[in-house]
């Protein structure tokens, strides 16, 4: 009897594990079924929703993409494609949890932080955008990574110029200008960002860098000679101001020549016509600080006089006006022909007296006013 | 021979083999009981698995691949489905109606824990139809029933006794539930909570092996991810707790709105003549439809992709509010219809709408605090489920389990005790009770079960009033010492403290007897002992070996009623000091102290 209840016992686990193996068959082949139409719909709407946001219809997009998702779930392309089409559709917060979501399991992934840092830049969060930033540049990107990197290094720049951080902007930029490759390109974007970080010596490298390949690169003459002239530098601003309208007068395309480039170029002519160098004849360099002085002094007595009407008891020029009755400004032409330290000292009164009356009595016009340029460049007296 | 007065050779064998199988039944029973759990795990998994690939199946087919509002079919398909769901309830499978919950309990109560097949293929095909075709309701509790009614079917193959026919449903309810969840735990606590109500360790191991089976099959089918995914919590800020206890306190309220609606309508509806209820899934299929076709798609079926999206913040907080309100009247109205389906998805999609927009609302008002709307969805999803389903436990672990983030464990505690206490105050008698009742079933109140006070032997105790003498003293020293007591002459027990530190509690008349027998022998008219033995003996060996049981405080005060047909007065000793008295308890202080209770309770 124990026997044949044994046997029973048996026969029913051994029918109880073909029921359950047959019901396991069926359903894999019913799930396999299933699961293949269900990725054809998800593969069917997610190519709709791609196709929406390349016509820029992310509203349309995200319907598709999470009708995809619906019957793919966690399906990793079309998440980032539905995070994407959020953030297009302008839904800033739903995109930043959605991708913060994606980031939780990929925390590495370039591209998600590079969307994160978008987004949180959106959202005004300036900490949480540079940490993504950084997060995305350090991070994994398929196939093109180096470039990527880079790419992002500038777009960081850019938002860190934007929001005034012009230190990191100028690090970030001499980071990506020391491993870029020779590309004139990327060389004129560097040195306009750097210009834009206030790092114009920085800029002024890149640009030399590019003329050193293209001499005759329009865009790169331009912005050296305006930042040459910047730097005080008039000859060279003159020289590369000059080849950039020469290469704009031959140019086939039919830009206007800028009116800025254009006063900065006559300005350079001006200053040179007028600046006593060192390197000009004794005779002719020392008619030039006469004239200078002449000039210096005629602005000094129009400003002592405006001064003195308008506060007869003490005048700010008080230091200058004892200066002008003394040696340098008496000194003849035969004796400063010969005294080269005489010259210079005269040059520092002319430079002195233009800088301080700019200060009191406005800013010159005319010769004053590039003596004045003059003064402020940073070696008006060459040694 | 009378053939009723001495058996044929048929009937001795028949009764020998009965004998036999008696005689084995239980060694055998516990040798299959843990395998048939696996099968049990594995077979409710593969039929979950099949439940939700039909529901899915039945949407795509019944509504489109993409429902969006103002399509016809909307409200066309759900009002159909009603008719047909009537129909087939009505002549084909009568039993089918409700979640699944309060029937696998009436099985378990009621039925010895049996499940018809013919249910199990109703609630499969029914369930799946209501829920396809946009009803709003949940897979999970007919799943739970599914999972019972497979361990109810294969139980009754194997010739199992009765007792553990009964002990089968919870098994595989929660071997169905784990697999529809994909949360094991959650599963075996909820089904300890919900449907035995309490923790017993004969169970517990068939329980787990038939839940971690089922998940496994479920998971080898959909994947091993949890349901939900948010990003990890990090409470910088405790006054964000703060914030979760305001969900908590939503959650309590709403919960109470939902109940109330269910309490109100389903009575009702149930209440309306017979053709009248033929034509309610339809009617409800026509209302939820039409909720659909206005605009709320997401409320319709058992709504998880919209549980989704509102965790990451794709609703604003108001729409979040018209979502969680629109699916309790949705949700009413397919439940009370007489709809087959569960209550879990609908708890947990109001719950997540309604933590989403607590969420939300903190994010624009209070931009600081750093919790994500996933969180408070989540947490949400949980506060829901301890208020509503009245499962506190269970509602922490769900919460984990669902999306395996054990950093949101404070807030969840939190939010949901809160919840709970609220919901208790304000609805005492828990939902599913209350629809048992209206069912006209009284099943045992799982809470009350959880939370009724075990009384012990401390709460019966009285102090010694009774006579104490030495088992140590001869019989003679024991009269003088006893005759010394005031009410020697009254005292109807005497306890008498024998080596060891035991005790025996003797009846007068005992001790009367023993004395008259001692003086007797003492006198020489005894003759079976000599005048110098009792003078010698003591009162312990007068009485023989047997004394008191060893019974403490903290003791169950049931445990004392066995002792009371054999001692008149039970001797209660300190666990720390033996033989050192705390008190004595007789069987009126016992009835007394339970009567009391009982008073008490009611």
């Amino acid at each position: 009897m124990k026997r044949r209840l044994i046997l029973r016992d048996a026969l029913t686990f051994l029918s109880l594990t073909l029921i359950t193996a047959i019901l396991f068959a069926v359903t894999l082949f019913l799930f396999h079924t299933f699961a293949t139409h269900r990725q054809e719909l998800a593969q069917r709407w997610a190519a709709r929703g791609q196709a929406a946001i390349a016509s820029g219809h992310p509203d349309q997009a995200i319907v598709a993409l999470r009708t995809a998702l619906s019957h793919a779930p966690g399906e990793r392309s079309y998440e980032l494609l539905l995070a994407q089409a959020l953030g297009d559709a302008g839904h800033t917060e739903e995109a930043y949890n959605y991708f913060l979501g994606l980031w939780e399991t990929q925390p590495g992934d370039g591209f998600i932080n590079l969307s994160l840092a978008r987004l949180a830049a959106k959202k005004n969060d300036m900490q949480s955008a540079i940490n993504y930033y950084r997060a995305a540049i350090y991070g994994t990107w398929e196939g093109d990574g180096i470039v990527r990197r880079r790419d992002l290094r500038l777009e960081l720049s850019r938002y860190l110029i934007a929001h005034h951080d012009l230190s990191s902007a100028r690090t970030e930029l001499l980071v990506a200008g020391g491993n870029a490759p020779e590309d004139t390109g990327l060389a004129l974007t560097l040195a306009h960002l750097l210009e834009q970080a206030s790092a114009p010596r920085d800029a002024l490298n890149f640009y030399e860098k590019v003329l050193a390949r293209e001499p005759n690169n329009q865009q790169a003459l331009e912005a050296a000679g305006r930042l040459e002239y910047g730097f005080g530098h008039f000859e060279e601003a003159h020289r590369l101001l000059e080849r950039a309208k020469h290469e704009h007068d031959t140019s086939a395309l039919n830009q206007a020549w800028s009116p800025d480039l254009q006063t900065m170029l006559d300005a350079a002519k001006q200053i040179l016509s007028i600046e006593p160098s060192k390197k000009l004849p004794a005779t002719d360099r020392v008619n030039r600080i006469l004239r200078a002085r002449d000039l210096a002094r005629k602005r000094f007595d129009d400003c002592t006089a405006r001064v003195s009407a308008a506060n007869a008891a003490s005048s700010p020029l008080q230091n200058l006006a004892a200066r002008w009755p003394s040696k340098e400004a008496t000194i003849n032409r035969a004796a400063l022909l010969n005294d080269t330290s005489e010259q210079d000292a005269v040059m520092k009164l002319v430079y002195d007296t233009e800088t301080q009356t700019s200060q009191i009595c406005g800013a010159p016009t005319g010769d004053d006013a590039l003596l004045l340029m003059l003064a402020k460049s940073p070696k008006p007296v060459e040694p | 021979m009378d053939k009723h007065s001495a058996p044929s050779g048929t009937e001795s064998k028949t009764r020998a083999a009965e004998d036999m199988i008696a005689r084995i039944a239980p060694a055998r029973e516990e040798r299959i009981f843990l395998l048939l759990a696996i099968f049990i795990g594995v077979i409710s998994g593969l039929l979950v698995v099949s439940f939700r690939m039909a529901i899915e199946w039945l949407s795509v087919l019944l509504l489109g691949s993409s429902p969006q509002p103002h399509q016809p079919r909307l409200i066309v398909i759900p009002a159909l489905a009603g008719l047909i769901i009537a129909l087939l309830t009505r002549f084909v499978f009568p039993n089918v109606r409700g979640s699944g919950i309060n029937q696998t309990k009436a099985a378990l109560y009621i039925h010895n824990g049996y499940i018809s097949f013919r249910t199990v293929i109703g609630k499969f095909l029914l369930s799946a139809l209501a829920i396809g075709s946009g009803h709003s309701l949940g897979p999970e509790d007919p799943s739970l029933q599914i999972g019972a009614g497979v361990a109810s079917l294969i139980s009754r193959r194997f010739g199992m006794s009765k007792e553990k026919l009964r002990i089968f449903a919870p098994i595989g309810a929660a071997a169905g539930l784990a697999a529809a969840f994909n949360a094991p735990i959650s599963a075996i606590l909820f089904v300890i909570e919900e449907v035995i109500g309490q923790w017993s360790a004969a169970v517990l191991g068939s329980i787990v092996l038939a839940a971690v089976s089922s998940v496994v099959v479920a998971r080898s089918f959909w994947g091993a991810e949890p349901m939900f995914r948010i990003p990890a919590v990090t409470l910088r800020d405790s006054r964000e707790l703060l914030a979760y206890a305001a969900l908590g306190v939503a959650g309590g309220f709403a919960a109470l709105l939902f109940a109330k609606s269910l309490s109100y309508l389903r009575p009702k509806l149930r209440s309306q003549p017979e053709w009248s209820q033929m034509l309610q899934p339809a009617l409800a299929g026509l209302l939820v439809g039409g909720i659909g076709y206005f605009g709320l798609t997401q409320v319709m079926g058992a709504g998880y992709q919209a549980i989704d999206q509102a965790m990451h913040s794709q609703f604003a907080w108001r729409m979040l509010l018209v979502l969680a309100l629109f699916k309790i009247v949705a949700t009413t109205l397919s439940f009370s219809s007489g709809t087959p389906g569960g209550m879990f998805a609908p708890t947990l999609f109001i719950g997540a709408m309604l933590g989403a927009a607590v969420g939300s609302f903190e994010k624009i008002y209070f931009p600081h605090l750093t919790g994500s709307i996933g969180s408070y969805a989540l947490v949400g999803m949980g506060v829901l489920f301890a208020a509503f389903l009245r499962a506190p436990l269970t509602s922490v672990f769900m919460v984990l389990e669902v999306s395996g983030n054990y950093s949101i464990v404070l807030p969840v505690i939190l939010a949901n005790t809160i919840a709970y206490v609220i919901s208790r105050v304000t609805q005492p008698i828990p939902i599913f009770e209350e629809l048992t009742h209206q069912d006209g079933l009284y099943l045992p109140s799982m809470e009350e079960l959880r939370e009724e006070s075990n009384l012990r032997l401390e709460d019966a105790l009285q102090p010694v009033t009774v006579p104490v003498l030495q088992g140590s003293e001869t019989i003679a020293d024991t009269i003088q010492s006893f005759a010394q007591y005031e009410d020697s002459r009254t005292a109807s027990v005497v306890l008498i403290h024998c080596s060891n530190g035991l005790w025996y509690a003797a009846r007068r008349e005992e001790l009367e007897t023993l004395f008259s027998h001692s003086t007797a022998a003492s006198s020489g008219q005894s003759p079976d002992a000599t005048s110098t033995d009792q003078s010698t003996r003591t009162i312990e060996q007068a009485l023989g070996s047997e004394r008191t049981p060893i019974l403490f405080p903290d003791l169950p005060l049931s445990s004392a009623l066995p002792h009371f047909q054999r001692w008149p007065l039970l001797p209660i000793t300190n666990r720390a000091m033996r033989g050192s008295l705390e008190g004595v308890v007789s069987l009126q202080d016992v009835l007394n102290r339970y009567q009391q209770q009982r008073g008490h309770s009611h």
